[in-house]
């Protein structure tokens, strides 16, 4: 079987509103991938896989038809991905899979959203729609609200703090100032944050803030991904796609309490549990942990061959729309045991300067969350900075991480419903 | 065939008064804008143009259906709470499912049970912003309740407590709204001991407390009460 690689990829800035047209930004996006990819013709590009999360948002259905004949790929095979937040990175590991099995070379992403077109409270509505609509939305908490929850439990659980949260919303907002992509860094500018100013944004959901809270965002992002022999032909520092991953839970998290289709499945993870505190029938993932992001890390880690993730990974992107997942991934991801994700922040681990640095683009509230193009933004950060390119595409030396050799991108959507994990390596 | 007619048994639809609401929202363009706005793929790349920009409703009213869960939502407007249970391994669902989800049961049917109205906080948090249909509400505190010896918990607002002494293992007791219409908002959880709040630092009080007047504040100023 070929192997996979990126061989090119593009974004626009992540803003809010922004005021072109989808398939314009799209469009946008792709123009700025030409910008590296000068022998790519139209008619290369075999088949697409696209991700856009929201009918409703968009006022429209099958919005890829649209784009599809926009990018003059008519004819080709077009092909949607839906599930939630993990669309996009569904949509990477679709494209992955078209070509590991043979069917295609030469694969197109393409990723969006427009968020902007609605109210701020009915965006929140409207996201929440892809929370199960009979229950958990009908007492209106939404996404703000079941995370918040979350978050709260594993407060209680491991002593996670609120100053753990303002350390993670500092380090990633920092981070996005160097990147001429992101929304913090459009509607912000370039000065640097401290806790302070986390503290003085305005609660949400205890324990969250504003500043703890995914943008909601416009934007798109387009990656291009080849076998190994059509990889030749576009560039000489392709990155290759050496491990991916595919997990699910439960639709509503105050299932994960007693789901017996996990019992077994982790028994370290079971046996952590704090000796005061009754034991629920299925103690992992429980309401703490989130199962979909360690089923599909464990698969892409046998894929890759990676035995001790935390040495040998040196770049991480994770999906944090709310603080609290980015230490529950630490856990869950395998870089920390159950309950001390917490240290890695603490411990500066996961600074840009740090051992592990995860997030370098700024993540969900610093490089935004147009969710279609979310975590193909993520990956395309992971992409140059694997490269070696922050400085051509940036602007930024600073940012660039040394030499990185192998990176890992986590999405997830819903409330850890489904999720996704790729292993990227130069 | 008879038995494929649909006979009514129950009416208290609102459908007719509503499709006046669903009318006037229909998708058609009814006013426009036209702004300048940056265009550019990057921050340091920025030109302006000029987009217009048309208000476009949508409007819909849906008639769905709650399948066979329906008797748990009879349930809540007769004042009974109803979970389900699976006649092959004894687990307890609430909220219920009609098939067992334990892989060894293969989905099995399970049976209606009635649950008693005692349960314990599994987590929670408090909203001081939410969606639309709840904005009005702010602040409340939103919960995950273990009802009985149900395996899940249920999500469900408490009320009557102040909402910095909620805490995770708070006993509460599950009561029903007077007015009732099948909406899982005809039920509510109460305190049914006397909380013992989180260890919360004297700063964090303050700031809930703040934060908290903020939201009132603005609940007030938007949706006054009649
Ligand atoms: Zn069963």
């Amino acid at each position: 079987m070929t192997r996979v690689a990126i061989v090119g990829a593009g974004m626009t800035r992540f803003d809010r509103p922004r005021r072109e047209l989808q398939e314009e930004m799209v469009a946008e996006a792709m123009k700025n991938m030409w910008e590296d990819l000068p022998n790519l013709e139209t008619k290369d590009i075999d088949a697409a896989v696209y991700s856009y999360f929201s009918d409703h948002l968009e006022q429209q259905l099958c919005f890829h038809w649209i784009i599809h004949d926009y990018l003059g790929l008519s004819g080709k095979p077009g092909y949607r991905v839906e599930s939630g937040g993990a669309t996009p990175i569904d949509a990477i590991i679709n494209a992955y899979m078209f070509i590991k099995s043979g069917v295609f070379d030469l694969v197109l992403v393409a990723g969006w959203e427009k968020m902007g077109e609605v109210g701020t409270a009915k965006t929140n509505e409207f996201i929440a729609m892809a929370s199960d609509t009979d229950w958990d939305f009908m007492v209106g908490g939404y996404y703000n609200g079941y995370y918040a929850a979350l978050e709260v439990r594993r407060m209680h659980l491991y002593g996670d703090t609120i100053e753990d949260l303002a350390l993670l919303s500092v380090k990633n907002h920092n981070n996005a100032i160097y990147n001429p992509y992101a929304q913090w860094r459009a509607k912000h500018g370039t000065s640097k944050i401290t806790v302070d100013d986390v503290y003085k944004s305005r609660l949400i959901s205890y324990p969250y803030r504003t500043m703890n809270i995914a943008e909601i965002s416009d934007g798109a992002a387009v990656m291009l991904l080849a076998s190994e022999e059509v990889a030749k032909k576009y560039t000489d520092t392709p990155i290759w796609i050496t491990g991916v991953g595919l997990g699910n839970d439960s639709m509503r998290p105050g299932d994960r309490t007693g789901n017996p289709a996990w019992l077994g499945l982790y028994p370290e993870d079971e046996e952590i549990w704090p000796k005061e505190e009754p034991k629920p029938l299925t103690p992992y993932p429980e309401m703490a942990n989130f199962g979909a992001f360690r089923y599909a890390a464990d698969m892409a880690y046998k894929m890759a061959g990676i035995d001790n993730p935390r040495k040998e990974i040196d770049l991480v992107e994770i999906f944090n729309p709310y603080d609290g997942v980015e230490l529950a991934a630490y856990e869950d991801l395998r870089f920390a045991k159950r309950g001390e994700g917490k240290t890695l922040i603490r411990e500066g681990i996961t600074e840009r300067w740090g051992e592990l640095p995860v997030n370098t683009s700024g993540g969900l509230y610093g490089q935004g969350h147009p969710v279609g193009a979310t975590s193909i933004g993520q990956a395309i950060t992971l992409f140059w900075q694997l490269r070696e390119e922050i400085y051509k595409k940036w602007g930024s030396q600073q940012a660039q991480i040394p030499s990185p050799r192998r990176a890992l991108i986590h999405g997830h959507g819903g409330t850890g419903c489904q999720a996704g994990v790729v292993i990227m390596e130069r | 065939m008879d038995e494929f007619e649909e006979k009514i048994i129950v009416d208290k639809s609102v459908l007719n008064e509503w499709k006046k609401w669903a009318r006037k929202g229909d998708m058609r363009v009814k006013g426009y804008k036209i702004v300048e706005a940056p265009r550019g793929d990057r921050v340091d790349r920025i030109s302006r143009e000029r987009f217009m920009i048309v208000e476009r409703p949508h409007a819909v009213v849906y008639q769905h259906s709650f399948g066979l869960l329906s008797r748990f939502y009879e349930g809540l407007i007769e004042g009974k709470l109803y979970g389900t249970r699976c006649p092959k391994c004894g687990l307890k669902y609430l909220p219920p499912r009609t098939h067992c989800w334990n892989p060894s049961c293969k989905l099995e049917e399970t049976e209606w049970i009635e649950m008693p109205t005692e349960g314990v906080i599994v987590t929670y948090t408090i909203m001081a912003f939410s969606a639309t249909p709840f904005l009005p509400e702010l602040p409340f505190v939103l919960a995950y309740v273990k009802v009985g010896d149900a395996a899940t918990a249920l999500p469900i607002q408490v009320k009557e407590i102040d909402p910095i002494d909620v805490h995770i293992g708070l006993k509460v007791k599950i009561k029903f709204k007077e007015e009732r219409v099948g909406d899982l908002m005809d039920i509510y959880a109460v305190p049914a001991e006397k909380p013992h709040p989180p260890p919360r630092s004297k700063e964090e009080i303050e700031w809930l407390k703040r934060e908290l007047k903020i939201v009132e504040e603005w609940v007030n100023k938007h949706f006054p009460k009649k």
